[in-house]
């Protein structure tokens, strides 16, 4: 009788040590960029940006996104975040302006 | 007879309709710290030099060292399913207690940072908090909250692994039933991803 074809196969070990790798390159990367450069105003971008390119890392690699064969993970989680992007811009649009428009 | 007994008592399997409840729990949980960490924006929008001033009080080699501490875990929770998937039965168990030992490290790294702020009288409501500048009773009240309901989820995912564990040794978790530990999995890297904003959104205010 046939296997049932799995739809991901068994993830190689050297590749989550190498995304585990990254992962603690960018943690040290955030800390040396905020506790030794100090980039003021850009402080919270550059933070941002780092810890979702690690949350990408997670999500692709550990959480096996990438590999996901049903078009359904590849929609619903980019949806949800552009939910909670509307959300977070709406809440800025007032927030932002309180006080009346400088 | 007995082949009519094991049609009846088939295990039906929907491998993908299992990943996929815990992929909208994991988006629900998304939107439970998502409010969250939009209320932490607004409130350090509005008081950005009370915040930096407040962050410089949390010990950032601690939280540095529990991102390490969380990232490994994540490491060893999928090295485990990758295990277990190729009957590597004993490696898998390693692996996964590896896990729930790292997870713990981070709770007693957490209770050490929380002990150490409530002795100097930091804790929601306390005299000396409410004492300070409006936003920084704004940060510490999200510092508890955040990493607080953050460590619980930490809690959960070892009681959740423990019960995998037990799964292991009767067998129910193997190479060929292996989705339990691989939704667990997920939930522990939710974890993880929550704690990758956390770290530099209070440990690292410059």
């Amino acid at each position: 009788m046939e296997k049932r074809e799995e739809q991901t196969h068994s993830v190689k070990y050297s590749t989550y040590i190498f995304v585990w790798m990254g992962l603690l390159i960018l943690t040290g990367l955030t800390y040396t960029v905020a506790v030794r450069i100090h980039p003021g105003g850009w402080a919270i971008l550059v933070a941002l940006a780092i810890a979702g390119t690690k949350s990408g890392l997670v999500l692709n690699y550990f959480m096996h996104l990438r590999s996901e064969k049903p078009l359904i993970f590849k929609v619903i989680i980019p949806l949800v975040m552009a939910v909670f992007l509307v959300f977070i811009l709406l809440t800025f649009s007032d927030v932002a302006f309180r006080g009346g428009v400088r | 007879m007995d082949e009519a007994k094991e049609s009846v008592f088939e295990e039906t399997k929907d491998d993908t309709g299992a990943k996929l409840g815990m992929w909208l729990f994991i988006l629900s949980e998304l939107i439970l710290f998502g409010g969250m960490f939009i209320l932490y924006a607004t409130y350090r929008y509005k008081n950005p030099a009370d915040f930096h001033h407040a962050s410089k009080e949390l010990d950032v080699i601690l939280g540095t060292l529990n991102t390490i501490i969380l990232l490994t875990s994540s490491l060893c929770i999928a090295a485990s399913i990758s295990a277990v998937r190729k009957g590597e039965r004993k490696l898998s168990m390693y692996l996964l207690m590896a896990t729930m030992a790292l997870g713990l490290v981070f709770l007693v790294n957490k209770g050490f940072e929380w002990t150490t702020k409530i002795e100097h009288g930091i804790y929601p409501n306390s005299p000396a908090l409410l004492a300070r500048p409006k936003g920084e009773i704004l940060f510490f009240g999200l510092y508890y909250i955040m990493t607080g309901l953050h460590g619980l989820h930490v809690l959960v995912g070892v009681c959740v692994f423990s019960v995998m564990l037990v799964l292991f040794v009767k067998d129910k978790l193997n190479q060929r039933r292996f989705i339990p530990l691989e939704n667990s999995g997920l939930y522990w890297h939710l974890v993880d991803i929550i704690w990758i904003f956390l770290y530099p959104l209070f440990y690292l205010i410059t």
